[in-house]
């Protein structure tokens, strides 16, 4: 059993092809810019006003979610989709994350793990046993800047990233890039770097900051941390392609 | 011949001498007094060509007239807006004398009474009213509507031609047949006399422009040989299509395929000249025909002439592309091993924004149509959505929708012992109050009860309603182009036609469906709530009753791949659809099928409906064709389709699937819009329209966000449900959808 808080069926970003995505609560990571903070708590919880209140996470047994990924197998087949695990951080319940993705995996459903790379790397084993495609985070360069804008320094997800792609798996890298908060030099540099070494690393995805729903924060009982960020602008986003391009990197697109 | 000009000085002179040429000819054989009929009404009915008209070919229906659909059901008479022109006249005693006594004559003597006069007292208490601004169940429409008539044998021989064809058939018939063969060869040399004149206008005019110099050679050859060019082909068919009344085209693609591949082969036009002249009689259309008309089928199996039709395909997409108007409706029937460039070309058509074309999936229909009309697959190759979606039978079919059920009326007077909770009238039978019902099974039974009661009445009034007019008219133009009224020497109405049919509109399916669930669980099954107080709450809509009403919106409904709420749906669809299959055979129709479609009457329907058990409140709109209710649809759209499939297909005569997407799925996210689709009509998916999400759309959800839970819109690298966001980010997606 786990708690899951969305399920969301023809999902179209997470991942190749038309995907069912099961949201796991729960995370380990506090990051800035966080659009889902209701993941953040293991537990169901309930939104401190509206009525009635509305609520985020109910216990679903393996069986229960796998019956409604089920439902859109003709769907997955025909685009080349799949189940998405993501959350929260879908391995902060590790045995109900790894229940799903062997399930699946035992179905012949393709299986992408969004992550954002922060788990005990005892995990690796079973992880890249069972996941087609990594959708791995690379949120910030810099073991400090990373702590600072997320609660947990750079090292642990990169860590974990250089051993899935050295034990042959594969990943597709997801960048949220907020203007001014970490689209330094040294972070495009990383990312160019990243590429070039691991053929592993199938794209880069480059997703612009945008701002999220305030009142989610409201509901939840919590204060919107400011970021003071603005969305990135075109020639913004010109300028990270520029660099991209001078620094080398590869198979990147900016979303 | 009188011209336009002349006729149009006195007000209402067509109407007069029409009325009384008719009057002369009142006791002679139909088929000659329709012919000396249209005599006065074709000159009147065609009108002057308008600046930068390609084609010749504008309309205006006299108030009073024959018609088979689009000026009225038959013979017809509009009094009210006769009157209305009278008003607007200068006083006139002598002309005011002869119009009064004009309406007096026709207010017995039109169609359409002479057709209510027809109906035996089980099927006019059933069916007490004809107006749909008037509350009821069920309604007649008075039309003859569902012909797509057969132009390839008419171009193919010519006017000429057609005339020799009808005399072959004709040779040695006496009496009546006779007569019948004489109108026929009658009315072409009146199309004949429409071209010349229009050739004569254009010379007249004396313009100087090329293009409307060919155009008047394209016209005086019409009368003498049969159509050499493309231009001459579509020339005489929209003629001869109006001359006929018909506004559905057919398979336009195998008509004027062969026609456009020869003059493209042949240097005679280009495919820009080509797309010009298309662009312009899209734009006819545009101008003359109602937006739910003006079908043009393209593609599918059984084309001939595959291959021309192909290349006239891809053309009329892009004109319909160019045109940017609301008709044609140009609908692609697409199956296994279709050339895939037409399947592209639509969806890049359609991802500018454009409604059409429509998608129709032959592997589906053709299989599904075979069962429902009792045909061979072989046959059912010529199956043809009409109008707003309702599948006859190319060349040798009628299937008039000439009927209209509310659903959601019928279950609404089943909860109140037959009677209208708004007006408080009996409407159908008593079966009994609804606090009496001991089981779901007894409120199904009245639904079902009420339901039966006015399709029954409603099949014997589609056969009288053909009977009725064909008693009148041969509609010979209909009859010309209708395929076997030669060889059988009969009018179309009288025995000519292959397949005399019908089909039923029917509106609030799924919205009983939901209607239907709620009811069950809430006071049948978990008996939160008794009869009467949902009764009580419903009558109030749900004011003081905010809390029911969220419970009842919050249990399972049509549309999310529920099993309990799409199996509900399945019954009431298998319901209303297999009952009224079977009435045919009990009027003699060829078939009477059920089709679920999509026009406003869902919203007409809806205002007369109270509130319903699913929390729907009063006077909200209908759910569209086989919709799921508005905005109730909120797992996503591979659960929407699922919802889809699971309503049989093999019963009725086509059901309307409407579907949204975001620009960027026809752009960057083409693939996945083409697995959905693909996914989706390989499951069973008979039908898809498909639109862009715009910026009215997204306004309106901000306005009504309920109506819109299943709007999904692209936020930086997320999906994301519109109505779930943030004003401020809603705005933000506003801007960008106008920048796309
Ligand atoms: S890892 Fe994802 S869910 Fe967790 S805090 Fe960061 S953005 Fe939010």
């Amino acid at each position: 059993m786990g708690i899951v808080f969305d399920l969301q069926r023809s999902a179209l970003q997470d991942g190749p092809g038309i995907r069912t995505t099961v949201f796991l609560k729960g995370c380990p990571m506090r990051c800035r810019w966080c659009h889902n903070p209701e993941s953040w708590e293991l537990e169901p919880q309930s939104a401190v006003s509206g009525d009635p209140p509305r609520t985020w996470g109910r216990e679903w047994s393996v069986e229960e979610v796998m019956a409604v990924v089920r439902k859109d197998r003709r769907f997955h087949q025909v685009s080349g989709g799949g189940m998405t695990l993501s959350g929260g951080e879908p391995t902060r319940q590790a045995d109900f994350c790894l229940a799903l993705l062997e399930a699946a995996r035992g179905e012949g459903i393709h299986t992408c793990l969004d992550t954002c790379g922060c788990f005990p790397s005892n995990l690796l084993d079973r992880l890249l046993r069972f996941v087609d495609l990594f959708l791995y985070d690379l949120k910030a360069t810099g073991e400090e800047r990373h702590r600072e804008l997320t609660g947990i320094p750079a090292s642990v997800p990169l860590t974990n990233l250089e051993a899935i792609l050295e034990r042959g798996g594969k990943v597709l890298l997801r960048c949220p890039m907020v203007p001014g908060v970490n689209d330094f030099e040294e972070h495009f540099s990383a990312i160019a770097a990243l590429s070039r070494k691991h053929p592993g690393i199938t794209g880069i995805e480059i997703l612009p900051y945008h701002r999220s729903g305030e009142s989610k924060w409201a509901e939840l009982g919590m204060d919107a941390p400011d970021l003071g960020a603005r969305e990135p602008e075109e020639g913004q986003k010109k300028a990270w392609e520029a660099s991209l391009q001078r620094l080398g990197a590869l198979r990147w697109k900016i979303l | 011949m009188p011209t336009l000009q002349k006729t149009a000085l006195r007000p209402l002179a067509t109407e007069l001498e029409f009325t009384r040429v008719y009057r002369e000819n009142r006791d002679v054989h139909p088929a000659i007094r329709e012919w000396r009929c249209l005599e006065v009404l074709l000159p009147a009915f065609f009108q002057a060509m308008k600046p930068g008209d390609l084609f010749a070919g504008r309309i205006r229906h006299p108030l009073c007239g024959f018609s088979t659909q689009p000026g009225g059901f038959g013979y017809y008479c509009h009094e009210a807006a006769i009157r209305n022109v009278l008003e607007s006249s200068p006083a006139d005693a002598a002309l005011r004398e002869h119009v009064e006594a004009m309406l007096a004559f026709w207010r017995v003597e039109n169609t359409t009474a002479k057709t209510r006069a027809a109906y035996p007292p089980w099927v006019s208490q059933a069916l007490p009213v004809d107006s749909l601004a008037i509350v009821h169940p069920a309604y007649p429409l008075y039309r003859l509507g569902g012909t797509q008539l057969d132009y390839g044998r008419l171009l193919a021989l010519g006017i000429p031609g057609m005339k020799a064809e009808v005399s072959r058939n004709f040779e040695g018939a006496e009496g009546g047949e006779a007569a019948l063969g004489e109108a026929l060869c009658g009315c072409l040399d009146l199309l004949a006399d429409v071209a010349r004149r229009y050739a004569g206008e254009i010379r007249d005019a004396g313009s100087a422009m090329g293009e409307v110099r060919s155009l008047a050679e394209a016209l005086e050859s019409l009368p003498n040989r049969p159509p050499r060019t493309f231009r001459e082909a579509a020339q005489l068919f929209w003629l001869a299509s109006w001359a006929a009344g018909s506004w559905n085209y057919g398979r336009l693609d195998e008509v004027l395929g062969p026609f456009l591949a020869r003059d493209l082969d042949a240097g005679l036009l280009d495919e820009a000249a080509a797309t010009d002249l298309l662009v312009s009689l899209w734009k006819l259309m545009d101008a003359t025909v109602p937006c739910w008309d003006a079908r043009i089928i393209v593609g599918g199996k059984g084309r001939e002439n595959e291959e021309a039709g192909d290349r006239f395909a891809l053309l009329a997409m892009e004109a319909t592309r160019r045109a940017r108007v609301i008709v044609p409706q140009l609908t692609l029937r697409f199956h296994d091993g279709q050339n895939p460039a037409l399947m592209a070309k639509a969806l890049d058509v359609l991802a500018e924004g454009v409604t059409f074309p429509m998608l129709y999936n032959d592997e589906v229909n053709i299989p599904a149509a075979a069962k429902a009309m009792g045909i061979s697959e072989a046959e059912a190759v010529e199956y043809l959505p009409f109008g707003c979606g309702e599948y006859m039978l190319w060349k040798k079919g009628f299937a008039t929708p000439s009927g209209a059920i509310n659903l959601a009326k019928c279950l609404e007077i089943a909860l109140n012992d037959g009677r209208c909770p708004i007006s408080g009238k009996v409407m159908g039978p008593r079966t009994g109050e609804a606090a009496s019902f001991a089981s779901f099974e007894d409120l199904w039974r009245a639904y079902a009860a009420q339901v039966e009661y006015s399709v029954a009445a409603l099949t014997a009034q589609e056969k009288i309603e053909y009977d009725t007019l064909g008693r009148e008219a041969p509609c010979l133009f209909t009859t010309l182009l209708t395929d076997d009224c030669l060889s059988r020497r009969k009018a179309a109405l009288r025995g000519g036609v292959r397949y005399l049919a019908g089909t039923l509109e029917t509106y609030g399916n799924t919205d009983v469906a939901d209607a239907l669930t709620a009811i069950r669980a809430a006071v049948f099954e978990n008996k939160t709530e008794t009869m009467e107080s949902l009764l009580t709450a419903m009558g109030n809509d749900w004011e003081e009753a905010e809390g029911l009403r969220k419970h009842l919106l919050a249990l399972p409904k049509y549309g999310n791949d529920d099993d309990v709420a799409d199996a509900m749906a399945a019954r009431v669809h298998d319901h209303v659809c297999g009952f009224t299959r079977d009435q045919a055979a009990a009027v003699g129709l060829a078939y009477y099928l059920v089709v679920v479609i999509n026009n406003s009457m869902n919203v007409a329907l809806g205002k007369m409906v109270g509130a319903l058990p699913d929390g729907r409140k009063a006077g909200d709109p209908l759910a569209n064709g086989n919709n799921p209710v508005a905005g109730r649809d909120r797992q996503g759209v591979t659960a929407f389709l699922n919802s889809l499939v699971k309503l049989r297909t093999d019963h009725h005569a086509g059901a309307v699937q409407n579907m949204k997407f975001s620009k960027s799925m026809f752009t960057a996210h083409r693939p996945k819009l083409e697995a959905l689709l693909s996914g989706y009509f390989a499951a069973g998916g008979a039908q898809a329209m498909l639109t862009v999400v715009n910026r009215g759309d997204l306004e309106a959800a901000m306005r009504g966000p309920e109506k819109w839970g299943h709007l999904m819109v692209r936020v930086g690298g997320f999906s994301a449900r519109f109505v779930e966001l943030p004003n401020d980010v809603q705005r933000h997606i506003l801007e960008r959808t106008l920048n796309e």
